[in-house]
């Protein structure tokens, strides 16, 4: 097994990773508020005045229930991703998932995307673009110990 | 009221993701996607002080950015918590010794700049 092999060697940081590990967080993050969203829908509107009686009732939500367990899961692979990355790498990085969701809404849904939208998807891609290229890590040598 | 809000949002969402990234460094690099691997992970997540202050900061973040929307339009919500990336990028330049090289600086101005005009 691939998994199993790749944990007893000491691999370089491989971009394909980093891009996937992305990716994921995005992806998984997305999804997470989509449900969010959904099970908002059916709850009243918040008030901070009334957070607790709030929450119990989002938390007996099945759709917010499930966008917690996937924003969990986003929320791991990001830890994950913190203990080979730098901070001012990752956070930069998952701003792509701007340029996922308008594109998805564009492509699935057909929002129409105006100039300056298309301007400032164009601004997210090159500084992600930019901050892709600085690699990961700048704190620590790969497979080394931590500062 | 939503400046209160905001300042919250960004403040404890960055301290969060602050203590999170350095308690997590602590742990080394993580190459685990096997079950025993994972369940490693989180019992160091679950047991780490930094670690378990940032996931408190950034819930108290999240609530703050709920209570935001409460009160403020999305488009006002969304391009000013942007600050965050700004923010985050300082603080890990400042405590987490990273090297913030002028392509780095440049990256994340854009972004959040493009985050700004995507939401106007």
């Amino acid at each position: 097994m691939l998994s199993v092999e790749t944990d007893h060697y000491i691999l370089p940081v491989s971009r394909l990773r980093n891009r996937t590990t992305i990716a994921f967080i995005v992806v998984t993050n997305s999804a997470g508020n989509l449900l969010l969203a959904l099970g908002t829908r059916s709850l009243p509107a918040f008030d901070v005045s009334s957070l607790a009686s709030y929450l119990g009732l989002a938390l007996m939500n099945g759709w917010i229930l499930a966008g917690i367990a996937v924003l969990a899961v986003s929320m791991y692979a990001q830890l994950s991703m913190l203990t080979w990355s730098d901070l001012s790498y990752v956070v930069p990085m998952t701003a792509s998932g701007y340029i996922f969701t308008a594109v998805l809404g564009h492509v699935f849904l057909n929002e129409g995307v105006s100039v300056i939208r298309w301007a400032g998807i164009g601004l997210i891609s090159f500084g992600v673009l930019l901050v892709s290229e600085t690699g990961p890590r700048t704190v620590h040598e790969p497979g080394g110990p931590a500062r | 009221m939503r400046w209160l809000y905001v300042l919250i949002t960004v403040v404890a969402g960055s301290i969060g993701d602050l203590l999170s990234a350095h308690g997590m460094a602590s742990l080394g690099e993580q190459r685990h996607f096997r079950p025993a691997g994972i369940a490693g992970n989180l019992r160091f997540i679950f047991t780490h002080p930094a670690v378990l202050l940032g996931i408190a900061a950034n819930a108290v973040s999240f609530v703050s950015f709920i209570g935001l929307l409460s009160v403020s339009e999305l488009s006002f919500a969304v391009p000013v918590t942007a600050l965050g990336y700004i923010l985050r990028t300082v603080l890990a330049k400042i405590f987490l010794g990273e090297l913030v090289n002028w392509k780095r600086w440049a990256g994340v101005v854009l972004v959040a700049v493009g985050v700004l005009l995507i939401s106007v």
